[in-house]
């Protein structure tokens, strides 16, 4: 019996990458911009979208795609504020694929020019692995969780196109460093921008729906 | 555990690639496969993800290999060039944060060992 080593080269990626440029192709034609928002369970996503829909106001023309494990909760309330949701449940897997956004997104009622959220499974590491076709990761941390999270969870922080800190209006009440938090995310990305929101009092709501709003130009 | 979901890819990848062998091989022994460090993969629990997927395939009973690779990058403020050392992606020599990432996104299948049929 001869055994023999054989050279191949194959992408692993390539399967999600096939459905994610799939997406992108669709995007692209209906001059959408899609987020995908990734967080811990609790971080504040699903309160963090309603508030910028509701910042956005008529002319927001958003759109959603919740992610969860279980239930329909998260759907429900997004479609209280009247946009179109779908709610997309991976039955225990812990992340969004390129192939099941994909269908969905061909199902939701976008109207062109829009944004499309896609609010991932609660969790900082399966998520930041996968590219479904967006224009922008942006990782959701609240200043509840600790503030080195950041180096904790170092490839999200790394792949996302912004930082958004949640549930600012708690830091009075809280040890959570600002500073040293901003500095980890320094060490991790440079470059990034970081926006400080509480969904309740309305702070920050405005600065980032006008980076949200402006992610897909130039 | 995204480790299952990248070990499909794996495991279906790696019969492709034997059925379009010829002559073809008759069985895999090893499978090796290219990890850059940026990825988030736990050695273990990939290697009982190829185990569970690969049960009742042809290739049953082969084992996986992964070669990691380090993180290295370019510093664009000094033209340093390095390793990173995660989580702190900053220049080894100026602190800048400014660099572009060289290696360390690799995931790709690179090799396989096939028993074949010998004259010898």
């Amino acid at each position: 019996m001869a055994t023999s080593n054989i050279r191949v080269y194959r992408d692993l990626m390539g399967e999600n990458e096939k459905w994610a440029a799939k997406t992108r192709e669709f995007l692209a034609a209906r001059q959408l911009t899609m987020l995908n928002l990734i967080g811990s369970p609790g971080s504040g996503k699903t309160t963090l979208l309603a508030a910028l829909v509701r910042e956005a106001g008529a002319s927001g023309n958003f759109s959603v795609l919740e992610g969860d494990v279980e239930t329909t909760h998260d759907a429900e309330r997004i479609a209280a504020l009247g946009i179109p949701v779908s709610q997309l449940l991976t039955n225990g897997a812990c992340h969004l694929e390129a192939k099941l956004v994909h269908y969905a997104l061909k199902d939701l009622a976008v109207k062109d020019r829009g944004t499309v959220v896609v609010e991932n499974v609660g969790n900082l590491v399966c998520p930041a692995e996968f590219d479904i076709g967006e224009h922008a990761k942006v990782a959701v941390l609240s200043v509840t969780e600790g503030e080195d999270k950041p180096l904790k969870y170092p490839l999200l922080f790394r792949e996302c196109k912004a930082v958004v800190l949640t549930k600012t209006d708690l830091l009075p009440h809280l040890r959570f460093d600002l500073a040293q938090c901003r500095e980890y995310i320094r060490q991790v990305h440079s470059s990034v921008p970081v926006f400080e929101v509480s969904a309740v009092s309305g702070a920050g709501v405005r600065e980032l729906l006008h980076w949200v709003q402006n992610v897909n130009k130039g | 555990m995204h480790e299952f979901s990248i070990c499909e890819g794996i495991v279906k990848a790696a019969q492709e690639e034997l059925g379009r062998m010829n002559p073809r091989p008759k069985a895999l022994r090893r499978a090796r496969v290219v990890v850059g460090r940026l990825h988030a993969i736990v050695p273990d629990n990939m290697e009982m993800a190829y185990e569970v997927l690969t049960r009742d395939t042809p290739i049953a009973g082969s084992k996986l290999e992964l070669e990691f690779v380090p993180i290295t990058a370019k510093c664009r403020a000094c033209g340093w060039e390095g390793g990173i050392e995660p989580p702190v992606f900053l220049c080894g020599s100026c602190l800048s944060g400014d660099i572009e990432v060289l290696t360390g996104r690799e995931l790709y299948l690179s090799n396989l060992e096939v028993e074949q049929d010998g004259d010898e």
